[in-house]
C-alpha cells in the first residue's frame, strides 16, 4: 500500500461488527506466522505491513479471525513463547502504530484477530524476571517468580520437553535458588500465588484488548499453579484465575474470545470451559490424530471412538479443531500402541520426530493425495466446533524437516513463482529461513498466484468449500448426532440447527465404498448435496443406500419435499 | 402513557412478518424466514402520537438474521403503524432532529442526529412527498429541497453513501447533491447509519431517462459525463492522508483474486442455466470458453491503483441539468456486504458499470418503446465517455498502456455481464438478452 496512513481512529470491533456474543462459533480461524508470511520491507522477515497487504487475499479466502503467532518483544529462543515484554513487540515486526493499522484495516474488512498470549512464564530476560533473581526483603518482585532452595519440590510433575530438558527446575546464580520452568531453563513459571502477578497480566489483556484486539490463545494453560503431591497441571487454582480473567474481559470487553491451549484428554479440557465462565473455546487435541489414524486404517472407529469419549460442553462454548498447526503433530494424547502406529505410518525419517510428536506439514503427511487433504478437511469442518487452518496448508505447502526444531513447519509462505517465493524483497540470505525449493513442494510448484489462475486448485476449492461452510451456522452451532452404518469405513454423522438438518458421509477408505444408513428418522425428506444442489431419491423406512468414490464424501441437507430443488 | 418499547416488544411477529414481506425494500425469499421480532427500540418522540426508532430482526431457517430499521409511529387509535414514513406529515420529523443536532438515548442504544449547515433551512411547515422505494431504502422530498434517504437493511460501521459524500463534500467535488445532514444508531448492538439527508436536485432530467428518450441529445453530452467521471476519481483519489480513501498499488495477488472471483461467478451462472430458456440458446455450454477468454484477459499486472469508488455505477445513478450531471446513490451494490463495498478496486470498474449501462439503453429504447436505437448509437456513447473519461482521470490511476486498460476494462465488462445475467434471469427474464448479447459479443471477439 503505497497510502501512507495517519494514526487510525480507534480500531474498536464494535465499529464495524454486530454484536454477537458466539461470534466464534461460526467463524473460520486462520493461524498466522507472522515472521512467515509476508516481509512489507524487504528485511528478510514478516511484518505487520506485510500481513496488512495480504488482508485482501485472507479476506477473498474467507477468514473469519486470524490469529497471531507470539509478536511480542522476545529474544526469540522459542519462537515468541519467552515474552521479555508484554507490551510491545518484536522490532522485526514493526512499531505499534502499525499493529493499530492492522488491526484498523482487519476490522474493516470483517475479520477479528486474536494473538497467542503465554501466562504461565516470560523469558528470562523480562524485566520482570531480572528484578525478582536479585531477590532481597523489599524487592516487589521477588515472588513473581517460583523459587525454591532445593530441586526436590513438585517431583509429581512430567517434563514437556523431553528432547532438551532434564529438569522442570533449574539453578540461578544470580539469586543462589532454582526457579521452576515447565518448559525451557529460559522460561521461569510466573508464580501465580503473587497476587500482583495477577494484576500484571490482566493489564497486559487489556493492554490489547484496548488496542483492539478481539482476544487471545491463551498457551500452555494448565501448569499455572504449582502443588506438592500432584502433577502440576489442570489444578482447581488454575481455573479460579481463569474465572477472573474471563469476569475482567466479559465486564470491559464484550464479544471477545478466549481460547484455551490445554493439551489433554477431552474429559480434562471441558474443565477449561468451566459451566461457560472460563475460556470460550478450547482445542481439541485428540481428534486430529485419530483422523490421520482412521485415513491410514481406512476405518471411522478411531474418530467415532474419540468423539463418543467427547463430554458435551455449555452452549457458549466451542471446540477449537485443526488438521496442522506450528507446532508438531503431538501425540501425548494417544495410547503408546496408537503412537508407535502413528510413528510408524507418518514419520519413517527419524527427523521427523519431535518431542512427543512429528514434525511435518498437512500435504507431507497425506503424500500430497488431493483426495485425501479434501477428505481431511470435508471431516474436518462437518466436526462440532471451530475450524483453525494454518498459513500454507491451503496451497499444500510442504516442509522442510532439516531445519531444527519445528522451524520446519514455519517456512515461509509461498505467494509467486518469483524470488524468494515472492515472500520478501530481500537478498536471499537475509531471508528468516529459506523458502521451500524441492520439486514437488517449492514455491516454483505450490504458490498463491498460480493456484489462483488454475480454477481446479486446491486453493480454489478450499475457497468455496469454505463459503459453503459458511452460509451454514448448521456446522458451528449444531447438534453432532453418530450415525453408524454397516461399513465400518464410513464415517457418517447428521448435524442439526433450527431448520437446517445436515448429513455428512465421508469414505475413509482409497476403494470405493458402499453403506447403508438408518436414515427412518427422516423419511420422506430429500438429500440434497450442498456443493452441486442434486437432489438425491427420498428417504424411505428402509435403510438409505450411499456409494462413495475412493476418499469420496458427501454432504447433504435434508429437506423437505417441497423446499428441494427439482 | 404507553411505552412505546413495550408495545413495540408486544408486536405479534407473524403479523409483523407478514407485513414486512410485503415492503419492496424486503430482500429476503419468504420460504426462508423463521421468524420477526423487535430487539432495540429508542423513542423518538415521547408525546402521543409517539415516534419511535426500531432495530427489526428477520431470522431464516438457517440461523442467520438480518436487521432492519423501522420507524414506527401510532395511529388515531393508539395502535402502532410500522412505517410512520408511510404518514408524510410524520417523515418531516427526522429532518428537524438533524436541524437541532438532536441526540436521543434509549435503553439500547443512542440515535444522534447531524446537520451539516450544507443546506438551508427547513419550513416551518415543511411540505413532503415520498418518491417511491428502492431496493434497500425509502426516500422523502422535503420542501422540494431536500431528499431524505432512510436505510431498511442495517449493517455495522459507517454507510459508504455517507462517507462518500462527506469526503466529495470536503474535497470541493460539486457533481454531488450536497450532503444536509444524517442520523445514526449507537449501541451494544452495533453502530450504523441510518439515514442521510441531501440537498434535492429539482429540474433535472434522469441520466438513463434521457438516454432512452433522447438518445440524440444524450450523445450530445455523454463526454461531459465521461469527464465527471474522471474528476469524481480524481477527486476520491486525492488524499493520501485519509485512510478510508487513500490509493493503494495493486498488491501480487491483486488481479488473480480478482480473475479467480469472476471466473467463480461465470462457473456458477452458467451452472444455473437452464435448456429450456431460448434466450440464453447463444451462450448455453459456452461457459468453459468464457472462462478460457477471461484467462486469456488476465495475462497481465494489475497495474494503476485501487480506490474508493462509486460502486454501482450506471445512469439511473445520475441526473443532468443545467449545472452539469450529478452523481446519486454512493451507497454500492445494496446485495454485497459492507466490506464488500468498501474495498478499493481499480476506478475502471466504475466505467465498465457506465459502459454496461449504454449497451441497456440502447435495448430499452427496444424493448420499452419498440424502437431501434440510433445506428452506431452505443459505440458513439462508450466513444465519448471514454474520452472524456481518459481527459480527466488521474494517469497514475490507470494501468500503463492502451492495452492493459483495454483489457481491464473488458474483463469487469464482463464481470458485470456475468452479474447481470443471473440478476435478469431471476427477475426480468425479458431483458437477459442484453447481457447475453454481451457475452457473445466478447466471444465472438477476435483476439487482439
Amino acid at each position: 500500500m503505497t497510502g501512507i496512513a495517519p494514526s487510525p481512529r480507534s480500531a474498536s470491533p464494535s465499529h464495524w461488527f454486530e454484536s454477537d456474543p458466539l461470534w466464534f462459533k461460526k467463524a473460520l480461524f486462520y493461524e498466522i506466522h507472522l515472521r512467515g508470511f509476508y516481509d512489507g520491507n524487504a528485511d528478510g522477515s514478516g511484518d505487520f505491513r506485510g500481513l496488512t497487504e495480504k488482508l485482501d487475499y485472507l479476506q477473498w479466502l474467507g477468514v473469519d479471525c486470524i490469529w497471531l503467532l507470539p509478536m511480542y518483544a522476545s529474544p526469540l529462543r522459542d519462537g515468541g513463547y519467552d515474552i521479555a515484554d508484554y507490551a510491545a513487540i518484536h522490532a522485526d515486526y514493526g512499531t505499534m502504530d502499525d499493529v493499530r493499522a492492522f488491526l484498523e484495516a482487519a476490522h474493516q474488512r470483517g475479520m477479528r484477530v486474536i494473538a497467542d498470549l503465554v501466562m504461565n512464564h516470560t523469558s528470562s530476560d523480562h524485566l520482570w524476571f531480572q528484578e525478582s533473581r536479585k531477590g532481597g526483603e523489599d524487592n516487589p518482585y521477588a515472588d513473581w517468580y517460583v523459587w525454591s532452595d532445593t530441586d526436590e519440590r513438585y517431583r509429581d510433575a512430567r517434563i514437556i520437553f523431553t528432547d532438551t530438558e532434564v529438569s522442570n527446575w533449574s539453578w540461578d546464580p544470580v539469586r543462589q535458588a532454582y526457579y521452576w520452568h515447565r518448559f525451557f531453563g529460559h522460561q521461569p513459571d510466573l508464580n501465580y500465588d503473587c497476587a500482583a502477578v495477577h494484576e500484571a497480566m490482566l493489564d497486559a489483556l487489556r493492554f490489547w484488548l484496548d488496542l483492539g484486539l478481539d482476544g487471545f490463545r491463551l498457551d500452555a494453560v494448565p501448569y499455572l499453579y504449582e502443588r506438592e503431591n500432584t502433577n502440576c497441571e489442570n489444578l482447581e487454582e488454575t481455573h479460579e484465575f481463569l474465572r477472573k480473567v474471563r469476569k475482567t474481559v466479559d465486564t470491559e470487553y464484550p464479544d471477545r474470545v478466549l481460547l484455551a491451549e490445554a493439551n489433554q484428554w477431552p474429559e480434562d479440557v471441558v474443565a477449561y470451559f468451566g459451566d461457560g465462565d472460563e475460556c470460550h473455546m478450547a482445542f481439541h487435541f485428540p481428534v486430529m490424530p485419530r483422523m490421520f489414524m482412521g485415513m491410514r486404517r481406512e476405518d471411522a472407529t478411531p474418530i467415532y471412538e474419540i468423539l463418543d469419549r467427547t463430554p458435551a460442553i455449555p452452549d457458549n462454548c466451542q471446540w477449537g479443531l485443526f488438521l496442522r498447526n506450528h507446532d508438531e503433530l503431538t501425540l501425548e494424547m494417544v495410547t503408546d500402541e496408537e503412537r508407535d502406529y502413528m510413528y510408524s505410518e507418518y514419520a519413517n525419517d527419524p527427523r521427523m520426530k519431535i518431542n512427543v510428536g512429528i514434525r511435518r506439514r498437512l500435504a507431507p503427511l497425506l503424500d500430497n493425495g488431493r483426495d485425501d487433504i479434501e477428505l481431511m478437511h470435508a471431516i474436518l469442518f462437518s466436526l462440532p466446533g471451530s475450524p483453525v487452518l494454518y498459513y500454507g496448508d491451503e496451497i499444500a505447502m510442504g516442509d522442510n524437516i532439516f531445519l531444527g526444531d519445528r522451524d520446519g513447519v514455519r517456512t515461509p509462505m509461498q505467494w509467486t513463482p518469483d524470488r524468494n517465493g515472492g515472500f520478501s524483497r530481500a537478498d536471499f540470505a537475509q531471508l528468516y529461513a529459506p523458502p521451500l525449493m524441492d520439486p514437488v513442494y517449492g514455491y516454483q510448484a505450490v504458490n498463491v498466484e498460480a493456484q489462483l489462475r488454475t480454477p481446479t486448485s486446491l486453493l480454489r476449492w478450499m475457497r468455496r468449500f469454505i463459503f459453503l461452510r459458511k452460509e451454514h451456522p448448521v456446522f458451528g452451532m449444531g447438534t453432532y448426532e453418530p450415525l453408524r452404518g454397516t461399513n465400518h469405513r464410513v464415517f457418517a454423522h447428521i448435524r442439526r440447527w433450527e431448520d437446517d438438518i445436515a448429513l455428512c458421509v465421508h469414505n475413509l477408505a482409497r476403494s470405493a465404498q458402499a453403506v447403508e444408513l438408518d436414515l427412518s428418522e427422516f423419511e420422506k425428506r430429500y438429500p440434497e448435496e450442498m456443493f452441486g444442489r442434486t437432489r438425491f431419491p427420498q428417504i424411505g423406512e428402509w435403510p438409505y443406500l450411499l456409494t462413495l468414490a475412493p476418499r469420496g464424501f458427501f454432504w447433504f441437507l435434508l429437506k423437505q419435499g417441497d423446499e428441494a430443488r427439482g | 402513557m404507553a411505552d412505546p418499547g413495550a408495545l413495540l416488544r408486544a408486536v405479534d411477529g407473524d403479523a409483523l412478518g407478514e407485513w414486512m414481506r410485503g415492503r419492496r425494500w424486503f430482500g429476503a425469499k419468504a420460504a426462508d424466514m423463521t421468524h420477526f421480532g423487535v430487539l432495540d427500540v429508542v423513542a423518538l418522540r415521547e408525546q402521543a402520537p409517539e415516534l419511535s426508532c426500531a432495530l427489526v430482526e428477520a431470522r431464516y431457517n438457517s440461523g442467520v438474521h438480518d436487521l432492519y430499521q423501522l420507524l414506527v409511529g401510532a395511529h388515531a387509535d393508539g395502535s402502532l403503524a410500522y412505517d410512520a414514513l408511510a404518514d408524510t406529515a410524520e417523515a418531516a420529523v427526522l429532518a428537524q432532529l438533524m436541524q437541532t443536532s438532536a441526540r436521543i438515548d434509549g435503553a439500547e442504544g443512542t440515535v444522534s442526529f447531524h446537520w451539516t449547515g450544507a443546506a438551508p433551512a427547513l419550513s416551518a411547515a415543511p411540505s413532503v412527498r415520498s418518491i417511491g422505494a428502492e431496493q434497500s431504502n425509502s426516500t422523502i422530498v422535503i420542501d422540494d429541497a431536500l431528499a431524505l434517504k432512510v436505510f431498511r437493511r442495517l449493517l455495522p460501521g459507517d454507510n459508504p453513501e455517507l462517507e462518500m459524500l462527506r469526503f466529495l463534500s470536503a474535497h470541493g467535488f460539486e457533481n454531488i447533491a450536497a450532503l444536509a445532514g444524517w442520523y445514526e444508531f449507537t449501541g451494544d448492538r452495533m453502530e450504523a447509519t441510518l439515514g442521510v439527508l441531501q440537498r434535492f436536485v429539482g429540474g433535472a432530467r434522469d441520466g438513463w431517462e434521457l438516454a432512452v428518450s433522447e438518445p440524440e441529445a444524450f450523445l450530445g453530452r455523454a463526454q461531459e459525463l465521461g469527464e465527471v467521471t474522471g474528476r469524481l476519481h480524481s477527486v476520491l483519489a486525492s488524499d493520501a492522508t485519509d485512510h478510508d480513501f487513500a490509493p493503494e498499488e495493486p498488491g501480487d495477488e491483486a488481479l488473480g483474486l480478482l480473475v479467480a472471483t469472476i471466473d467463480e461467478e461465470i462457473e456458477r451462472a452458467f451452472f444455473e442455466l437452464r435448456d429450456d430458456q431460448p434466450v440464453v440458446a447463444p451462450i448455453l455450454g459456452r461457459g468453459e470458453e468464457l472462462r478460457d477468454r477471461l484467462s486469456l484477459m488476465s495475462h497481465q499486472s494489475a497495474g494503476g491503483r485501487l480506490i474508493r469508488q462509486h460502486g454501482d455505477y450506471h445512469l439511473g445513478q445520475t441526473l443532468v441539468g443545467g449545472e452539469g450531471w450529478v452523481i446519486l446513490d454512493f451507497e454500492g451494490e445494496p446485495a454485497r456486504t459492507l466490506p464488500e463495498r468498501r474495498r478499493k478496486r481499480s476506478p475502471l470498474r466504475d466505467a465498465a458499470g457506465m459502459l454496461r449501462s449504454f449497451a441497456y439503453a440502447a435495448s430499452a429504447m427496444d424493448l420499452i418503446d419498440g424502437r431501434e436505437a440510433p445506428a452506431g448509437w452505443e459505440a458513439e456513447a462508450r466513444r465519448a465517455f471514454l474520452e472524456g473519461y481518459f481527459s480527466a482521470v488521474e494517469p497514475v490511476l490507470m494501468p500503463a498502456g492502451e492495452a492493459a486498460i483495454a483489457k481491464l476494462l473488458a474483463i469487469f465488462e464482463l464481470e458485470k455481464a456475468v452479474y447481470e445475467l443471473r440478476y435478469e434471469l431471476n427477475n426480468r427474464p425479458d431483458w437477459a438478452a442484453i447481457p447475453v448479447a454481451a457475452i457473445v459479443r466478447l466471444l465472438d471477439d477476435q483476439l487482439s
